[in-house]
C-alpha cells in the first residue's frame, strides 16, 4: 500500500476512535440518551469498508458502525457531524433524532440504516441487491454484521437466496469474538464464521480485521468481484471490541493486553507509517486533529435544537394521518 | 373509477389475478415474489398465467424463506420497487413477523421519511375448510397495534380487485388478507383498471334498527342474517370494513349514532383483537346514543381444530349473527330500566 492511501486510512481510523472516545465521555456525563455500542478496536474494518463504499452503493451498518456512518456522511454528504447529532437525539441528526445510534440512515450517503434487531437487515439487503440486479446496476448491496448475527435464521435465508439468485451482495462479518458476552465458538458451530458461509458456494474470505492493509485489500477484492458480476461475497474480519459489557471487562487480562497493545489496528498502522518515514510528531498531529474535529462535532450536536414536537407523529404513514384515540 | 363494460360475474381468485395482471402492466417497478407463484400459479391460483406473461424475473419463485421474501420486498421498496409478496398461508406470517413489524411498518418513521415501504403482502387467511391449527387462522389481531401498517380485508371480488390495485399504488406497506372461504365466491367485477379507496368502509346494506360491523367472510353472513331478520321487520345496517387498519371510524360511529344498536362480528378469537377495538371505540364514541351494550360475535378462544365436527363449534356462523342481532334488539330502552 502506498503512503497516501495508508495515511488517509490512518486519519479515518483516528476519526473513528476519536468519535467513539468523545461519545463515551459524553455518555458518561449523561449527555447521550439511550444505550451506547462503540466500535472502538474495530476501526480498521470500518475504515476499509468506508473507503470502498460509493454513495451509489447501499450498506446496512451494524451495531458498532458509527465510524462507517460518520465517514460515509462526511465523504458523500459533507456532514459527518450529523451522525453525531443523531446520537444526541437532535433535529440536525440524519433522522432528525428519531432513529438514534441503532437507526441512523441517509440513503444519499449509501447508508440504508442499521437496525436494533440483529440479523433483520440480512433479509432486507436481499431486496436492495435484487433491485440492483433487475435494473442492471453495478452496485454493491452490503450488510455489515457481527458474529452474533450468524445465530439468526435470516443469516442463512439470506446467504441461500443470494447464492441461488447470484445477487451483488457483500456480507461483511465483523467477528469481534463475542455476541455481547457469549464467545463466538460457544454460540456457533465454528468460531471461524467463514467456514459456515462456505457451504453456500460463493466466494468467501477471512482477513485480519486489525490489519488495515490486509482489510482494505480484501474489501477491494470483494468490491471488484461483485461489481464485475461475480455474485455474492462473504468477508469475515477477525477483530476485537474494546467495550466490555454493562458490568465491565469480562475477558482475560492477556487477551485484553494482546488486542489493545500488541494487535491494535491504529498502533500497527502507525508502525507502518513510521517505516515510511513518518515521525512520532506527525502521527500525534493526526490524533489531535481527529480529536479537534470530533470536539467540534460534539459542540454542534449539543448546540443543535431538539426535534420539533410535530416529528413525534410524522411519517407514520404516507397516505394517512395518525388517528387520535 | 372507470367501468368500461357491464360487469361480469367472476370469482375472487380471478378478480385478484386481474388486479395483479393490470398492476404489472401499469407499474414497471412492480414484481411478484413468493413460494410456487411462478409456473404453478400459486397455491390458490391467484398468480396463474402471470409467470408466462411477465417472466421469471418479475414473477419470482422463492425457497421456503418467508423472512427473506418480506426482507426482499422491504429492501427493494427502499430503492423504489413496488413488490407484491404472496405468503401462502397467513399462519406463516410468524416467520416474517419481524420484517413486517420492525422493518416494513417502521422504516419510514424511524428514518424520518427518507424511505417508503411500498409493498403488499398478500396472504390466505381464515378457517372453515378443515385446514387445522396452522392453515386456518384469522391473524388481523396479530398486526392490529402496529403503527405504520395498513391491513386490507375484502369481502367480495369487485372490492378485492379495486383494493388490491389501491394497495399496489399505495406507498405504505399493506397486509392484504384474502379469506380462503371467499376465493371461489362469485360477484360482478368491473372491467379494466380501477381502485377502491383504502381506509374507507362501505355500507353493504342500509338499515335503521341496528348496525353490524364486520369484514371478510362475516360480511356475507351478516347480509344473510339481515335478510332473514328483514322478514321479521328488523332493519339491519351492515358495514363492511374493507380496511381494518386504519379503520373507518367515521362511517362506523355515524351509523351507530343513528341506529343506536351495534353488533361487532369477527371470525378471530375475541380477546385483544379487532372485535375488542371496535366495541371499545363504539362504546366510547356512541355511549350517549347506544340503547344497550355492543354485542359481539367472535370465534371461540381456542386454536382451530382439524375435524369439521369441531371446527364448526369454534367459528361463528350466520345463526350466531342472527342471535347477536336479536340480542341487540332485545335491549330495553335506557329510560325504561
Amino acid at each position: 500500500m502506498n503512503e497516501p492511501t495508508l495515511s488517509s486510512l490512518y486519519r479515518d481510523m483516528w476519526l473513528i476512535r476519536a468519535f467513539e472516545q468523545g461519545l463515551e465521555t459524553e455518555f458518561a456525563k449523561g449527555n447521550v440518551p439511550g444505550m451506547l455500542h462503540t466500535g472502538l478496536g474495530q476501526e480498521a474494518t470500518q475504515a476499509a469498508l468506508a473507503a470502498h463504499l460509493d454513495a451509489t452503493d447501499s450498506y446496512f451498518p451494524d451495531h458498532r458502525c458509527h465510524g462507517v456512518n460518520a465517514l460515509a456522511q462526511e465523504r458523500h454528504r459533507g456532514g459527518g457531524r450529523r451522525i453525531m447529532a443523531e446520537l444526541f437525539g437532535r433535529s440536525t441528526g440524519v433522522c432528525s433524532g428519531k432513529g438514534g445510534s441503532l437507526h441512523s440512515a441517509d440513503p444519499l450517503a449509501g447508508n440504508f440504516g442499521n437496525n436494533a434487531i440483529e440479523g433483520s437487515y440480512m433479509a432486507t439487503v436481499l431486496g436492495v441487491a435484487l433491485a440492483a440486479k433487475m435494473r442492471g446496476e453495478a452496485k454493491v448491496a452490503c450488510a455489515i454484521i457481527g458474529d452474533g448475527t450468524v445465530g439468526r435464521g435470516e443469516f442463512h435465508e439470506s446467504l441461500n437466496m443470494s447464492a441461488i439468485w447470484e445477487l451483488p451482495t457483500l456480507y461483511a462479518c465483523v467477528n469481534n469474538g463475542y455476541a455481547i458476552y457469549t464467545p463466538v465458538g460457544k454460540g456457533h458451530a465454528s468460531a471461524d464464521i467463514v467456514d459456515l458461509a462456505r457451504g453456500y458456494g460463493f466466494r468467501c474470505e477471512q482477513v485480519d480485521g486489525n490489519d488495515i492493509v490486509a482489510a482494505h485489500e480484501a474489501v477491494g477484492r470483494a468490491f471488484e468481484h461483485i461489481r464485475g458480476g461475480g455474485g455474492p461475497f462473504f468477508l469475515e474480519f477477525k477483530t476485537w471490541r474494546w467495550q466490555g459489557v454493562f458490568s465491565g471487562e469480562f475477558r482475560p487480562a492477556e487477551e485484553v493486553e494482546y488486542w489493545r497493545k500488541d494487535h491494535d489496528a491504529i498502533l500497527m498502522a502507525g508502525d507502518r507509517l513510521r517505516q515510511m518515514g513518518w515521525t512520532d510528531e506527525h502521527l500525534a498531529e493526526v490524533e489531535s486533529e481527529a480529536h479537534a474535529t470530533i470536539s467540534d462535532w460534539i459542540d454542534f450536536a449539543k448546540e443543535s435544537p431538539m426535534p420539533d414536537p410535530a416529528k413525534a407523529t410524522s411519517d407514520v404513514y404516507v397516505g394517512f394521518e395518525v388517528s387520535g384515540s | 373509477m372507470t367501468v368500461e363494460t357491464a360487469p361480469k360475474k367472476r370469482t375472487m381468485v380471478k378478480a385478484l389475478n386481474e388486479a395483479l395482471d393490470l398492476g404489472m402492466e401499469v407499474f414497471p417497478e412492480m414484481f411478484l415474489i413468493g413460494e410456487d407463484i411462478g409456473e404453478m400459479g400459486g397455491d390458490f391460483g391467484v398468480t396463474r398465467k402471470l409467470w408466462a406473461k411477465f417472466g421469471e424475473e418479475r414473477v419470482r419463485d422463492t425457497p421456503l424463506s418467508e423472512a427473506a421474501i418480506i426482507g426482499a420486498c422491504v429492501g427493494s421498496a427502499m430503492v423504489g420497487m413496488r413488490p407484491v409478496a404472496e405468503i401462502m398461508f397467513a399462519d406463516f406470517l410468524g416467520e416474517c413477523y419481524d420484517q413486517i413489524v420492525n422493518n416494513a411498518a417502521k422504516l419510514r418513521y424511524m428514518f424520518d421519511g427518507q424511505f417508503r415501504a411500498s409493498l403488499v403482502i398478500r396472504t390466505a387467511c381464515g378457517g372453515g375448510f378443515g385446514g387445522g391449527p396452522h392453515h386456518s387462522q384469522s391473524v388481523e389481531g396479530w398486526f392490529l397495534n402496529v403503527p405504520g401498517l395498513v391491513i386490507v380485508a375484502p369481502s367480495n371480488p369487485a372490492d378485492a380487485k379495486g383494493l388490491l390495485l389501491a394497495s399496489i399504488e399505495s406507498d405504505d406497506p399493506v397486509l392484504f388478507l384474502e379469506h380462503k372461504a371467499l376465493y371461489r365466491s362469485k360477484g360482478a367485477v368491473p372491467e379494466g383498471y380501477y381502485t377502491t379507496p383504502l381506509g374507507s368502509a362501505v355500507v353493504a346494506r342500509e338499515g335503521s334498527d341496528v348496525t353490524v360491523v364486520t369484514s371478510m367472510r362475516m360480511v356475507p353472513m351478516a347480509l344473510e342474517a339481515a335478510e332473514l331478520l328483514a322478514v321479521e321487520g328488523v332493519s339491519v345496517e351492515v358495514i363492511d370494513l374493507r380496511t381494518i387498519r386504519p379503520y373507518d371510524a367515521d362511517t362506523i360511529v355515524g351509523s351507530v349514532r343513528r341506529t343506536r344498536r351495534a353488533v361487532v362480528a369477527n371470525e378471530a378469537p375475541g380477546i385483544g383483537g379487532l372485535g375488542s377495538e371496535l366495541s371499545a371505540r363504539i362504546s366510547q364514541d356512541c355511549f350517549h346514543e347506544l340503547l344497550g351494550p355492543v354485542v359481539r360475535v367472535d370465534g371461540l378462544d381456542t386454536p382451530i381444530p382439524f375435524s369439521d365436527e369441531l371446527e364448526h363449534l369454534i367459528l361463528p356462523d350466520t345463526d350466531q349473527v342472527v342471535a347477536a342481532i336479536r340480542n341487540a334488539m332485545a335491549q330495553p330502552e335506557r329510560g325504561a330500566r
